[in-house]
């Protein structure tokens, strides 16, 4: 088979098509995920911020930054935030809890994943509302072993 | 295995209201009891599982640790400097032992 210009084009727009019907469900797969494993709503929030490196060599040791954009005011403060990491043979992996006043909802740490896979972060807020943000990260090796 | 060894840092001296960072780390291997040793038998869990920091008495920072925390787990936290008080932070394992430290913080 020759390699025309219409073979391109269609091609093309195929592969686009297909990662365009592929990625609402991707990008739902977070608050489903929520959804399913709380069973409460969570809204995608540009506020909470999931910073992990998108390919890292090893599992065991992945570094982790969260921070939460928030006054940490009494009317407006980050209670806690969890992770999860879906693939995971156990899927919780830690919540952290602020203190309004005391402690700024920012931390860092190291944590295992056994696959590559999104890593899920949840907000909860003082008025009771949830956020949630994703990460993907590709490790190279199991570290949940 | 060896002794958990807590380590904390702190900065010497910050002023009043400022944020500071404190990064706290005990030397532990978290084991998951996922795994196996040489004959099949399950090793069983025993990871700290929680993590938490005292400012003047009163809690103001605190985790929650699962498996999926790595071995030697390490934080890196945010407080506001409201007075000279002592700082403890507490890790609490498996099985009930506690390992902790203290530091005096000076608020100018």
């Amino acid at each position: 088979m020759s390699l025309t210009r219409r073979h391109m084009l269609t091609g093309t727009i195929g592969t686009f098509a297909w990662l365009l019907a592929l990625c609402p469900r991707r990008a739902r797969a977070a608050e489903d995920f929520v959804e399913q494993w709380i069973g409460r709503k969570a809204t995608p929030s540009d506020r909470l911020k999931l910073v992990m490196p998108a390919e890292f060599s090893t599992g065991y040791t992945v570094p982790m930054d969260i921070s939460v954009d928030s006054p940490m005011t009494e009317a407006d403060h980050v209670k806690s935030v969890r992770v999860f990491a879906p693939k995971n043979p156990l899927v919780e992996v830690v919540q952290f809890h602020f203190v309004q006043g005391r402690s700024l909802p920012r931390v860092s740490t190291r944590i295992r994943l056994a696959a590559p896979q999104h890593v899920v972060a949840l907000a909860e807020m003082s008025d009771g509302s949830l956020l949630t943000a994703k990460a993907w990260v590709a490790v190279a090796s199991n570290g949940c072993l | 295995m060896t002794a958990p060894i807590p380590r904390v840092m702190v900065p010497g001296s910050v002023a009043r209201n400022e944020v500071f960072a404190v990064k706290a780390i005990i030397q532990h291997q978290m084991e998951t009891g996922l795994r196996t040793d040489s004959s099949g038998v399950t090793i069983p869990r025993k990871i700290i599982n929680r993590f938490v920091c005292r400012y003047g008495g009163i809690e103001v920072f605190r985790v929650d640790l699962h498996e999926a925390v790595s071995a030697n787990p390490f934080f890196e936290f945010h407080l506001r400097a409201t007075e000279s008080a002592r700082l403890e932070f507490i890790w609490e394992e498996d099985g009930g032992a506690t390992y902790s430290l203290s530091h005096d913080m000076v608020v100018a």
